[in-house]
């Protein structure tokens, strides 16, 4: 991901149809209770490779936990749940987080510098290139290097929100979670932040959001996560 | 040298001390009293006890007696760093057990062996004393090292996520609490250790040297076990933390709601936050 990180860039066509595409995520009438609330009922979706998904829903009614059964942090009362055709279980899990880049309104960066954060995610060896790619995304989500230095807990909201983007980013994934990214950004930001992902059609995007700056991209399909059915 | 013996009337005067917090306890309402007197009589009736038991058990100087002992010593001092902690005793006892036995039992053993050394390695006079000796600092490291780690990771546990979710491995994810767990645990031992001799006599050796022997031997003792109880205070807070992580963190690396004793209650209100704290519930379910 060194580069290539423009938003103006021109990204790659995908060959393939979106029939031909594989399937990236799939949840098999998948039940998820907390104690005896029932937070999820018989969810059956697929989400293929390069989708740009919207689950739309109105808040509590379960989305955010729907991509937490993809990452094993939590698991179906019934159903199943697959991750590039296998099944995400305490054995794949650890290869399926590898693959997936999470970000979240409210991410919780941790207690150190961004330098510190930014030196383990580094130590994770997930880019060999990092130092020059955190200089260019930094500079595209409008962070100042000055920060490198600051503790994650001076940062502003947006600022928070934009590092997360950056980390997210910086891990090299293909498939994106993207829970409410958007929330505490300026229109501006909003809108150069949904097109950097929605622009590049090889990424597969999962997007929690109730913002309209997603939805306004003909490439995005909507899934109402009440109903259980695709809106468009 | 003979050790002078106290009268049992004299014994009594000094128990008037403890007019002093009474009456600190009523100037400021630190509502002290009933604690205190609480543990002072524990005090007093245990060692009163422990004192007639200690007696017999040198006089049989039985191996399997002293070891049994010894056992029933290390399960005492469990619950008791267990029990400070919010974690179900009955969930991780045994692995508790496992560290503690592991750090006493080799530390005693070696220096019996190795330092001392003795005939008879069971011998009571040195397995039982020293043996608690280190409990006794063991579960002061425990104490905190359990409680500083679970406590941290459930405060923490939206970061620990992340930075799981960022494909660490669990053990990467967890290295940050481990490391501040068993640094704070060892900080008391540390300093106690740094200051011994200028700012503290310790007890040990204000025993030994009131027990008859020269100040030179109370000073070797006093470094032995010095070096003891720091090897064991690590060994035992290290392995309990390593051994509980696989009761209490599941293969999921996620933390066990149901390791915990208030864990429904923290789990209803973190059920409320979002989907970041509904994971921690995945402990309830069946996996």
């Amino acid at each position: 991901m060194v580069a290539d990180i423009g938003v103006d860039s021109e990204d790659t066509i995908c060959a393939e149809t979106p029939e031909m595409r594989r399937i990236v995520i799939e949840f098999e009438k998948i039940h998820l209770n907390f104690y005896d609330r029932s937070v999820i009922k018989n969810l059956s979706l697929k989400i293929n490779q390069g989708d740009k998904v919207v689950i739309s829903g109105k808040s509590g009614c379960g989305k955010s936990s729907m991509l937490s059964l993809v990452l094993g942090f939590i698991t179906p009362c019934e159903g199943k749940v697959f991750f590039n055709g296998a099944g995400v279980d305490e054995k794949t899990v650890w290869d399926v987080r590898k693959r997936i880049a999470y970000i979240d309104q409210d991410t919780s960066l941790g207690p150190g510098t961004v330098h510190d954060l930014l030196a383990f995610v580094s130590g994770l060896k997930i880019n060999a290139h990092l130092n020059f790619a955190v200089d260019d995304l930094m500079k595209l989500f409008e962070l100042k290097r000055e920060i490198i230095q600051k503790n994650i807990k001076e940062l502003s909201g947006g600022e928070r929100q934009r590092l997360g983007i950056v980390i997210a980013v910086l891990l090299n994934r293909d498939v994106f979670f993207l829970d409410e990214i958007t929330a505490s950004l300026d229109k501006h930001l909003k809108r150069k932040v949904a097109d950097f992902f929605l622009k590049r059609e090889n990424w597969t995007c999962v997007i929690v959001s109730h913002d309209p700056v997603w939805t306004e991209n003909s490439a995005v399909r909507v899934f109402d996560f009440e109903e259980k059915k695709w809106k468009h | 040298m003979e050790t002078l013996d106290i009268p049992v009337i004299s014994l009594s005067v000094a128990f008037l001390l403890l007019i002093i917090p009474v009456a600190i306890s009523f100037r400021y309402g630190l509502k002290l009293v009933t604690p205190l007197f609480v543990s002072v009589v524990r005090m007093s009736v245990q060692l009163a006890l422990i004192g007639v038991f200690l007696k017999y058990l040198f006089i049989w100087n039985n191996p399997f007696v002293n070891i049994a002992w010894l056992t029933i010593m290390i399960v005492v001092a469990v619950f008791a760093s267990v029990r400070s902690s919010s974690i179900k005793i009955s969930r991780i006892f045994i692995p508790a057990f496992i560290s503690f036995f592991v750090a006493t039992a080799s530390v005693v053993f070696y220096l019996n062996t190795f330092v001392i050394p003795l005939d008879n390695i069971f011998d009571a006079r040195y397995l039982i004393v020293l043996g608690g000796m280190l409990l006794g600092n063991s579960l002061r490291g425990n104490i905190v090292g359990i409680s500083t780690f679970y406590r941290q990771l459930k405060i923490d546990s939206n970061h620990y996520l992340y930075v799981l979710s960022l494909g660490a491995s669990h053990q990467e994810a967890l290295l940050p609490y481990f490391r501040e767990s068993v640094q704070l645990a060892l900080r008391p031992t540390l300093a106690s250790m740094a200051t011994m001799g200028i700012v503290t006599l310790p007890g040990m050796m204000t025993g030994v040297i009131l027990g008859g022997a020269s100040p030179e031997v109370a000073i070797k003792y006093q470094i032995l076990i010095m070096i003891a109880i720091v090897v064991s205070t690590i060994t035992s807070v290290v392995l309990t933390i390593l051994f509980t992580m696989r009761v209490c963190i599941d293969r999921f690396g996620v933390l066990r709601a149901d390791v915990f004793r208030s864990g429904k209650q923290v789990s209803d209100n973190w059920l409320l936050k979002g989907w970041r704290s509904l994971v921690i519930q995945s402990g309830i379910r069946k996996r």
